[in-house]
């Protein structure tokens, strides 16, 4: 891999990292000067306005965009100079992904889906089947591994897209507004599910998010407005390492 | 492609839920293919019919005759009866003798008919009657009398051309001239014994059979003569006799006596006109799955577009850019070759079943058909040629991989920021 050393040992790194959008008439600075670290095993709210820049910092973080000053370390990777390749190889091996909704492939059943970034990775199959045979008990998905998506529910969908997002053990899951399109009873279970993935494998989870429950929970707040880091508050006990 | 299991699966599974595109996209393979097939067939059966019918009116698959002869088409430039006779062994030798239909011997030259009413030039050609009407299609050409037969001695088979320039009918004598194979002028007198009618007015108007025996006393050439004709059972089989022939007659080849030529060299204009033919039916198939091709195009670009969102997915898992395109190709070429194989076999089973025995296109026309000498059936029967059958898996193969390209090279450029954002 190319690129600068990370100068820490953090599960994602940014070091003045701004985005700026090019657009008539005026360029948008969606990131600004953004240097943040967040450790192994924290659980992170990125919180702020609509428009403040939280979508684009969690792409920023997981190599979907690439920064237009500044740099991004995951697990000690830069991301600064690494091919759409590299960057593919990089979120298969570091980064898992939970989007709002529509996170899953709809031809493949929720077992699939789950498996899907093991088969990538090359992960044998005894092995695929125990960790997601555990994580789907341990989510209480246990008998819908054979549904495909249409036909579960929006939380069971979520909780299908966690499970797929942890289960290649990344350094780090980067969810956005995963609770939104969910009910309160349906979000809290959720919650409850990463909180309990975050304390028992040490997952580390970074959200972006409106919703003040996902806010309560954090163990660490960060709020964002127009594009800088306006404050950044540690609360609870630090992270196992 | 490191995880081509997963990836097949996920391009089946596609194909399925986007079940009426992948079935437009399918129907438009199997239709192309069909056609392809079926028109392949039809067109090698129709050339088959030029060539069989060109080669019967003409020197055969093959002729066998002095290298100058075809230039000059004089008597001096002949076989010598020692080459005529080696020519004859060699092609009823093993290898060679299952594929010849007819031998026939001819000794053809350039000279002047004539009558009270006048003179005309002529291609005179001495024949053997038996195996000549065996061979050559002029004997059904017969308006009135009859063809030439075994113990005919100075009669004389002629065009209704050169029978009415001549005002000749079957009974009238007329005068042959020409340089006999010493270099002198010599007539001969023969009596008319039938007319035939090809509807090609060079022939109709010039050529004139009549018996080997009498046109090699009247030459004075003995037993040595200017052609031998070879007929084969198919036009396929020509190369391979060709070869055959050319090492076992090294000897005469090499002494610069004989020449073994195919009839492409032999009929250079009927070679032409299937190639011309082969072309055309080229360019109607290019534009044929241009268009099919197009519409791939088309519908697996949409595709794309309309799973912008699935892809922008694939890629935040770790599928790197090449293998998002991948996917897109796999789905394209699975359902590309499938159809396409599929409608390779329909058309095979629909050209085999229904048209085995000919397609009648007589109303098509108007009156007889004529092309580069030629006269046509208007029958086409399909011919079946594994090799063609290759060749058109190939092509529609290769068609369905490079439609798809487009839109696969399109799945591998999106933006996953931009394919990942919630429209609320
Ligand atoms: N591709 C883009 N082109 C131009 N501007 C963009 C693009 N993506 C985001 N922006 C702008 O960048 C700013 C930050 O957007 P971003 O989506 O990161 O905000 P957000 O905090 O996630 O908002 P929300 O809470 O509504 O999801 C906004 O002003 C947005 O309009
Ligand atoms: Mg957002």
């Amino acid at each position: 891999m190319r690129g600068s050393a990370d100068p820490s040992r953090a599960a994602v790194h940014t070091r003045e990292v701004w985005k700026v959008f090019e657009q008539e008439p005026k360029d948008v600075q969606a990131v600004r000067a953004v240097s943040l670290a967040v450790e192994r095993g924290e659980f992170v709210a990125l919180a702020g306005p609509s428009g403040s820049g939280k979508t684009t910092l969690l792409n920023l973080m997981g190599g979907l965009t690439r920064p237009t000053r500044g740099h991004v370390w995951v697990a000690g990777h830069d991301l600064v100079g690494m091919s759409n390749r590299e960057l593919a190889r990089m979120r298969l091996e570091h980064v898992g992904f939970v989007f709002q909704a529509y996170n899953l492939l709809p031809v493949l059943t929720a077992y699939e889906n789950a498996e899907l970034p093991l088969l990538m990775s090359g992960v044998e199959e005894g092995e695929r089947g125990r960790r997601i045979g555990e994580l789907f008990e341990r989510t209480g998905l246990a008998g819908l591994e054979d549904r495909r998506p249409g036909k579960l529910s929006g939380g069971q969908q979520q909780r299908v897209a966690v499970i797929r997002a942890v289960a290649s053990r990344p350094d780090l899951v980067l969810a956005d507004e995963p609770t939104a399109n969910l009910d309160s009873v349906t979000s809290d279970a959720l919650l409850d599910i990463m909180e309990e993935l975050n304390r028992e494998l040490h997952t580390t989870f970074v959200f972006a998010t409106h919703d003040p429950r996902v806010m309560e929970r954090a163990r660490r707040l960060i709020h964002l407005v127009d594009g800088v880091v306006a404050s950044d508050e540690r609360r609870g006990p630090e992270p196992d390492r | 492609m490191v995880r081509a299991p997963v990836m097949i699966r996920l391009a089946l599974r596609n194909l399925r839920r986007q079940a009426r595109r992948s079935l437009l996209t399918a129907a438009a393979m199997i239709v192309g293919g069909a056609l392809l097939i079926f028109s392949v067939s039809l067109g090698d059966g129709t050339h088959e019919d030029w060539i069989e019918a060109g080669v019967r009116m003409g020197t055969g698959h093959i002729a066998l005759q002095a290298p100058e002869f075809l230039a000059t088409r004089r008597i001096e430039d002949r076989l010598p009866a020692e080459a005529r006779a080696a020519a004859e062994a060699a092609l009823t030798r093993p290898g060679i003798a299952e594929h010849v239909v007819a031998v026939v011997p001819r000794l053809a030259t350039g000279g002047l008919a004539s009558s009270a009413a006048g003179a005309r030039p002529a291609q005179v050609v001495g024949v053997d009657p038996v195996a000549e009407s065996g061979f050559s299609i002029l004997d059904d050409k017969l308006v009135e009398g009859r063809y030439l037969e075994s113990d005919d001695r100075l009669a004389a088979y002629i065009g209704t051309g050169l029978a009415e320039g001549l005002e000749l009918g079957v009974g009238s004598r007329l005068v042959l001239t020409a340089q006999d194979a010493g270099g002198d002028i010599a007539g001969q007198f023969v009596r008319v014994v039938g007319i035939f009618r090809t509807g090609i007015p060079e022939v109709d108007q010039a050529l004139v059979h009549i018996p080997l025996g009498t046109a090699a006393a009247w030459l004075g050439s003995g037993a040595d003569v200017t052609t031998i004709a070879v007929l084969l059972d198919r036009s396929r089989s020509v190369s391979r006799v060709q070869r055959t022939l050319q090492r076992g007659l090294a000897g005469p080849i090499g002494a610069g006596e004989l020449t073994v030529l195919g009839w492409r060299k032999a009929m250079p204009q009927l070679d032409a006109a299937v190639k011309v033919d082969d072309l055309g039916q080229y360019m109607f198939q290019g534009v044929m799955f241009g268009i099919i091709a197009l519409a791939i195009v088309n519908t697996i670009l949409m595709s794309v577009l309309y799973r912008h969102r699935e892809f922008g997915v694939l890629q935040a898992l770790g599928f790197t850019p090449r293998q998002t395109g991948g996917l897109i190709l796999a789905e394209g070429v699975i359902l590309t070759a499938l159809s396409g194989l599929l409608g390779i076999g329909l058309g095979l089973f629909v050209t085999w079943f229904f048209f085995r025995d000919g397609l009648d296109i007589s109303f098509t026309w108007q009156e007889d058909w004529s092309f580069s000498g030629v006269v046509l059936e208007p029958v086409i029967v399909p011919m079946f040629r594994a090799a063609r059958v290759l060749q058109g898996i190939v092509f529609v193969l290769m068609v369905g991989t490079l439609a798809s390209l487009y839109p696969a090279y399109r799945a591998t450029r999106i933006d996953i920021a931009e394919a990942m954002k919630f429209e609320r």
